[in-house]
């Protein structure tokens, strides 16, 4: 008996060496270890082993069934890691240089600038507004203290509406609602799209976007002003740009400034697209005008505060390279598509 | 505005300060110099010289042979100028030297040699004339360098007049030199002026204004003028600062009006002795200086002689036959003010733009009409000593500015600046800007010279700007704002715009893009599409696109059109815009902000593009508003839209809109073989109510039972007809009933079949044979009940 079962010991070890398959591998299983096996064989010879050798010839049937299974088992491992390599080895190679389409369209430029914009505000605190287009003569000039014989008012330069109401021609013409809306703190962007009956060619638009900013508190001053558009333009262009402050004229500030940008494209030289002068007039600002916080309800001698527009559209043009504002306006397709949802 | 830095000086010394320092102090304290340019500095070695002969050449039947004397040689110079004669003085290149940049050298011409260049006075940039060579009549030393007898050296300044638009003071040099003086802290001369007073004795010129829309009129004739020309450093100056010379007169005006800011005319006092000032009716029309008939609009003021005939357009141009030539030796000076807005209204409407308009426009102050006469008298009367004045100053004073006073104090001051700023520094910026000041009680009394108080200067703020630009506030130290702290509140509407923006951009592929507010009528008629505005612009210089719009796809069906060819027949864009659909009861607008969106395809189905403009609409609603849209056949759509195929998006009992495929007729004459569906809807409505987020389910740990029923129903039933069905049974057990698909097929007959999958779940136990059975036979029973039997 245990001379049959080194020799079946032996064999097995031989047979294993042999198998090359998972099929070789199942049928060696059921050689040995199957129901009428080559180790059940064996165990039908047991009952005729003596009783003092049962302990024993037990061990080693046991020691043999062990080892077989963990071989097989170990076998199994192996010969499914092999096939596994086989079938990676031999697999078609996928052309991983083909394109990709990433199925994005796009947002229009102004879209993803303003949102630029308004992000830098919302950090700093900001509420942010809608306008409307269609405003009345009150909101849209009375209101923000333009004088009734302003020439703005003309039809020159104003679309009218042949029912008394007009196209806003500018952002201010929300500042009245918004004022009384927020009352004396507030701290408010409201951008929105604009009309000037203009004749339209590379630099003007009849139809255009504005970005409009109020601050109004107790003691804000011209130099919060100035501490304030540094900090805000740092923020929309995302770096320390040089900026310089002269002396405007608005019917709704007073003080008045314009603030000027150093050229984005030629750096501050001069080039055609800043008139050669260097600068870029970026910003109107300036004191909120005692009488449009009046006309708002609020009191000027108490509270003080300031306003600034930014040219959107030109913003988008600076940050573009955009040339030529009829662009924006076109429905190009071909164009717009281009900026995707970033610039 | 040019502004010439030489005429400064005369009113300001402007020794030691440097042409950068101007640049930089001028631009952040007083307004925007958009170019400098030094002139002259292009001009070198150009001489007086006198011709002692002139000889024909023998080659050519224009040209000359000068000997010039320079003063140390005579030159053989070569000249075309017709105007050359022996004894005549005149400005000589010589070689070496530079005339405008233009290099001297030795040069034959028609082969005689020519040591030079005699100039004419436009080659040197200095004067309007270039019919001949410069014809010097006053003392020199022959040989002298031009520019030490002659102001060619000069800086000009190009101010942008946008930011003069408030300083009618300062369209002019002498208001320009008070900045100056301000600005750098150096004394203003006073203006040389004529006592006008001295001529109270002579006779008056009738002077009738028929209108509150003159302000001043003031004339005074003059007589015996001798001189036909400004002297040469006068000329040159008026060159420089961008006027042409014409005649001593006219440029004498014009002199004034460069200096002082104060438009001046001259009539010809044999033409025009009295003056009426009246305002225009219809058909009044004057020939002007330029030669073109004017018919101004009634309302506009006229300057009629005494005869009631127009002799000028009030403030904007003179009238030929009254005007002087270059034999008028008597004139009528006429120094007046008048309405801004009248000025304007009238260059405007006959679209003539003159150097006194755009000064008029700006509310001159009448003071200086006076001044402008006293200034002019002085002028005229230095150049040519045998002038004689005929007239006292006649003057008809209809409106005086009233007199701005004001009082301030530090502390308002100093608040709205953000720096400490004193009393004495308020009253001394102040001052050195022409204001009287006195300090009383702690405050500053302020009274506001009259040139600045026609709508400049009115209320405190005014004075704080003054401070504050005096200050240089580009140097203002920048503080922080003191703000509390709080959350702020998202502007939802806005946000949502945003991202559906966003998702249309980055799920769908679709172009966001920007279109007009107004209709474009000629393609809504070639297409077919009818639209029904409700507001209309007065004026357009557009024809064709005058009405505002109701409704925004005709726009982005106009930019399918557009953009088909470039993008091969695939078009998916749209935007979200305002319109006006209809006005309240008091006729003011009531605009709506609407979502638009066009998607075209030459490839793709009506069905797949009509089915991913509803999967954009329930993914939208659903993830950023958490609202269930339903989506119904009520509701009108526009006649462009497909009868059939389109359906009213909405929320509860609002409709927002309707999207649905375009119909045949309009997509046809947008291209045939293009299929579109558009999609409109009031993006403000949908956003106003927020749903809610159903709760979290934990799915059941035990095993669900998911299995297939197929229903036979009627070909006209839809889906939500079956579903509405389905949606009565009730179980305890249901987990969700999915649609899976719909099947037509001739094997059905007239039917179709809908498949659904259900999945059920015992939630504590798992679900017996019986109770799988007893669900199953339940829905079959239900639906047999509704006519939906099993295929």
């Amino acid at each position: 008996m245990k001379q049959k079962i080194e020799e079946l010991n032996k064999e097995f070890d031989e047979n294993v060496a042999k198998v090359d398959s998972a099929e070789g591998l199942e049928n060696l299983r059921l050689e040995y270890m199957g129901k009428k096996g080559k180790v059940a064989l064996l165990m039908q010879d047991f009952k005729n082993v003596k009783d003092e050798a049962k302990k024993e010839i037990g061990m080693l049937v046991n020691a043999l069934k062990n080892k077989i299974e963990t071989k097989i088992s170990e076998f199994k491992e192996k010969i499914t890691d092999k096939l596994n390599e086989k079938e990676e080895f031999n697999a078609k190679p996928i052309d991983f240089s083909l394109p990709v389409s990433d199925g994005v369209g796009s947002l229009h430029p102004r879209t993803i600038i303003l949102k630029e914009v308004e992000d830098v505000f919302v950090s700093m605190g900001f509420n942010v507004e809608d306008g409307y287009e269609i405003e009345t003569e009150y909101n849209n000039f009375d209101a923000v203290n333009v004088p009734a014989n302003h020439p703005a008012r003309d039809m020159q330069d104003t679309f009218w509406l042949d029912n008394g109401e007009l196209l806003k021609t500018h952002t201010s013409a929300a500042q009245n609602r918004i004022l009384r809306k927020y009352g004396p703190h507030c701290k408010v962007i409201f951008p929105g799209r604009c009309f000037r009956n203009e004749s339209l060619d590379a630099g003007h638009e009849n139809t255009f976007f504005q970005m409009e900013g109020i601050v109004v508190s107790e003691n804000v001053s011209v130099s919060n002003l100035i501490y304030f558009m540094k900090e805000m333009l740092k923020g929309v262009f995302k770096k320390d740009i040089e900026v310089r402050l002269r002396p405007g004229f608005f019917p709704f500030t007073e003080p008045s400034f314009e603030l000027d940008a150093s050229c984005a494209f030629c750096g501050g030289k001069g080039c055609p697209s800043c008139g050669g002068s260097g600068w870029i007039e970026l910003c109107p600002c300036g004191m909120i005008h005692p009488n449009v916080l009046r006309n708002a309800g609020i009191d000027p001698e108490k509270y003080t505060g300031f306003a600034f527009g930014l040219g959107a559209d030109r913003l988008v043009m600076l940050k573009t390279g955009l040339n030529d504002i009829r662009h924006l306006n076109s429905g190009n397709v071909k164009l717009l598509k281009q900026f995707k949802t970033k610039i | 505005m040019k502004i010439s830095l030489n005429w400064i000086n005369e009113f300001v010394d402007l020794k030691g300060i440097t042409i950068d320092e101007i640049n930089k102090k001028i631009n952040q304290m007083c307004c925007e110099i958009e170019e400098i340019t030094e002139v002259g500095k292009e001009t070198s070695g150009v001489v007086f010289g006198q011709i002692l002969e002139v000889k024909n050449h023998p080659d050519s039947n224009h040209l000359h042979i000068l000997k010039v004397d320079v003063g140390t040689e005579v030159l053989q110079i070569v000249c075309g100028a017709p105007n050359v004669r022996v004894g005549m003085v005149t400005m000589v290149a010589t070689v070496g030297g530079k005339v405008n940049g233009q290099k001297i050298k030795e040069a034959k011409l028609a082969g005689v040699e020519s040591y030079g260049m005699c100039c004419s006075e436009s080659e040197l940039g200095i004067g309007s004339d270039d019919e001949g060579i410069a014809d010097i009549d006053f003392k020199v030393t022959l040989g002298q360098d031009i520019k030490e007898v002659l102001p060619i050296d000069d800086v000009i300044l190009e101010i942008d007049n946008k930011t003069l638009t408030n300083r009618p003071d300062l369209w002019g040099h002498y208001g320009m030199a008070r900045e100056f003086s301000a600005i750098f802290d150096r004394p203003l001369k006073p203006l040389p002026v004529l006592e006008l007073a001295k001529f109270k004795g002579l006779k008056k010129v009738k002077i009738d204004v028929k209108t509150d829309k003159c302000f001043r009129y003031s004339a005074m004739s003059v007589a015996n003028i001798t001189k036909k020309r400004l002297p040469m450093p006068l000329r040159i100056r008026l060159n420089y600062t961008g006027m042409r010379d014409i005649n001593l007169l006219a440029d004498i005006t014009n002199l004034v009006m460069l200096e002082l800011g104060q438009p001046m005319h001259a009539f010809d006092n044999n033409l025009v002795k009295d003056i009426v000032v009246r305002e225009a009716v219809k058909g009044d029309k004057l020939l002007t200086l330029e030669g073109e008939t004017h018919e101004v609009n009634p309302g506009s003021i006229l300057i009629c002689d005494g005869k009631d005939e127009p002799v000028a357009i009030a403030g904007i141009k003179g009238g030929l036959k009254s005007g002087i030539t270059d034999e008028t030796n008597s004139v009528l000076f006429e120094s007046a003010t008048f309405d801004s807005g009248a000025i304007r209204k009238t260059s405007r409407s006959i679209g003539l733009i003159t150097d006194a308009s755009l000064r008029y426009e700006k509310s001159l102050d009448p003071e200086l009409a006076s001044i402008a006469m006293a200034r002019i008298l002085k002028v005229l009367t230095t150049i040519d000593k045998n002038v004689v004045i005929t007239s006292s100053y006649s003057d008809v004073y209809k409106k005086k500015y009233e007199k701005v006073n004001l009082t301030i104090d530090s502390e308002f001051v100093s608040k709205r600046i953000g720096i400490k700023v004193t009393n004495e520094e308020i009253a001394k910026i102040l001052t050195k800007l022409g204001f009287s000041c006195k300090i009383l009680k702690n405050q500053v009394q302020i009274a506001v010279p009259t040139f600045r108080a026609t709508k400049d200067i009115s209320i405190k703020e005014d004075i704080v700007e003054e401070v504050a630009r005096m200050l240089n506030f580009g140097l203002l130290q920048p503080k922080p704002l003191e703000f509390s702290v709080l959350p702020v509140e998202k502007n939802r509407e806005h946000t949502l715009e945003y991202e559906a923006k966003l998702m249309l951009a980055e799920k769908y592929g679709a172009n966001e893009v920007h279109s007009y507010i107004w209709n474009y009528d000629n393609f809504n008629k070639e297409h077919k599409i009818e639209t029904k505005p409700v507001l209309h612009l007065l004026d357009s210089k557009n024809a064709g696109q005058s009405s505002i719009r109701s409704e925004m796809v005709p726009t982005l069906l106009k930019f399918v059109s557009e953009n088909k060819e470039q993008l091969d027949g695939e078009v998916r864009i749209f935007e979200i815009g305002r319109c006006v659909p209809s006005l309240d009861e008091n006729k003011l607008a009531i605009e709506e902000k609407h979502l638009a969106i066009a998607f075209a395809s030459q490839t793709k189905t009506q069905e797949e593009l009509f089915f991913c403009v509803k999967k954009f609409l329930v993914d939208f609603a659903s993830n950023k508003l958490l609202l269930n849209l339903e989506f119904t056949k009520e509701g009108n759509v526009p006649n462009y839209i497909h009868k059939v195929n389109s359906c009213s998006v909405k929320n509860g009992d609002v409709i927002l809109g309707y999207f649905g495929l375009v119909n045949p007729a309009t997509t046809k004459c947008i291209d045939k073989k293009l299929n579109i569906c558009v999609c409109e809807i009031d993006f403000t409505k949908l956003c106003e109510k927020e749903g809610y987020k159903q709760k979290v389910k934990v799915p059941s740990a035990f095993q669900s039972v998911k299995f297939d029923l197929n229903f036979l129903v009627d070909k006209n039933k839809t889906y939500g007809e079956v579903r509405e069905a389905l949606n009565k049974v009730r179980s305890k057990i249901l987990v969700g009933i999915n649609f899976v698909e719909v099947f037509e097929g001739e094997v059905l007959g007239g039917k179709k079949s809908m498949l659904f999958n259900f999945e059920i779940n015992g939630k504590d136990h798992t679900l017996s044979s019986e109770e799988i059975d007893n669900f199953r036979n339940d829905v079959i029973a239900q639906m047999a009940k509704n006519g939906y039997a099993l295929r």
